[in-house]
């Protein structure tokens, strides 16, 4: 290993600072050297057979989990599709029929609206959850 | 220690002759067992980092693209598991005023005993913040040499170039006792 090419060229160092630097040096580069313990070896190689001796740790099954993960994917699509509809669809019912129906059959008309689109969004959402749940179980046992 | 002979275990191992790593491991086990206790300061931990370093260039072994010489990458991967390691659990070290100051630093005739001083410097670079530390451990280590050093820690040799100046600083700062202290030896 080559020796000194790595001083720095502080360029305006002062001579006190010039001689800090080198005893920093000639402290840092005495340093003692240690030699391994005598089982160091055998000891690294033994770690390094088992290590080779060791199966190969298996491999993700992409193949299988795919479909469920864009099954996943689609489904969280759709519920955010359907968040989002939901969110615009709201104000609308609640703010057009202000203006021109009475206020006694606008509550029962905002309420049934709702729990009917409610009612279908949730069977939506559990006729998916089942299918994925269905489908990456049968991926999942290898029956597909 | 020649590369060829590196490569050629290298090339042998790779071909299924795990007993060929034995050369390799006989051939670095002191420098990386060395660099390792730079780091940390504890024998026996050196030698743990220094056996999981060798494991993980066995398991990556046919990473070594051949376009730096074998130490190169061995070192480079080495550094990078020690630093990983040594941020996982830090170095036992004392704080940055107890090494500035420490309590018996004066022999009889007024003078620092060489070894307390060289330790208490020792001391004080593992108290620096890791960006130095690191720096200054692999530039004394590959004998003062930048481009080495550079090369272990996978960085630019202007920022270990300004690490090492910064570095330096800081142990001046923290040393000033220590270093204005003539040595005995040349008193």
């Amino acid at each position: 290993m080559k020796r000194s090419t790595g001083r720095l060229a502080t360029g305006k160092l002062s001579i006190t600072r010039l001689a800090d630097s080198e005893e920093v040096d000639r402290m840092l580069s005495s340093e003692d050297e240690i030699l391994p313990s005598s089982g160091f070896a055998v000891a690294v190689m033994d770690a390094v057979r088992r290590e080779a001796a060791a199966p190969p740790p298996i491999p993700f099954p992409w193949k299988r989990a795919l479909p469920g993960m864009i099954v996943a994917g689609l489904v969280l699509v759709l519920a955010l599709a359907a968040f989002i509809a939901v969110i615009v669809y709201l104000p609308m019912t609640s703010t057009i029929p202000q203006v021109s129906t009475p206020p006694s059959s606008l509550g029962q008309l905002g309420l049934h609206g709702g729990i009917e689109s409610a009612t279908k969004w949730t069977v939506l959402a559990l006729l998916l959850a089942f299918v994925s749940v269905k489908l990456s179980m049968s991926l999942a046992s290898g029956r597909p | 220690m020649s590369a060829s002979e590196d490569q050629s275990a290298v090339e042998r191992v790779l071909a299924g002759d795990i007993s060929a790593f034995e050369g390799i491991v006989r051939r670095w086990q002191a420098p990386l067992i060395n660099l390792a206790y730079r780091f940390c300061h504890d024998r026996g931990r050196a030698e743990e980092m220094a056996q999981e370093a060798f494991l993980r260039a066995f398991r990556a072994l046919n990473q070594w693209r051949k376009d730096a010489v074998f130490s190169t990458w061995l070192f480079a991967l080495a550094t990078n598991l020690y630093r990983s390691e040594l941020r996982r659990i830090p170095a036992r070290t004392m704080s940055l005023d107890e090494v500035a100051e420490p309590a018996d630093t004066r022999a009889s005739d007024g003078g620092l005993e060489d070894r307390d001083r060289n330790s208490a410097v020792r001391r004080a670079v593992l108290n620096l913040p890791s960006k130095y530390r690191e720096v200054l451990i692999l530039f004394y280590f590959h004998d003062m040499d930048v481009t080495a050093a550079a090369r272990s820690l996978s960085l630019p040799e202007g920022t270990v170039k300004a690490r090492l100046f910064r570095g330096r600083e800081l142990l001046r700062s923290k040393l000033p006792q220590i270093l204005a202290v003539p040595r005995l030896k040349e008193a």
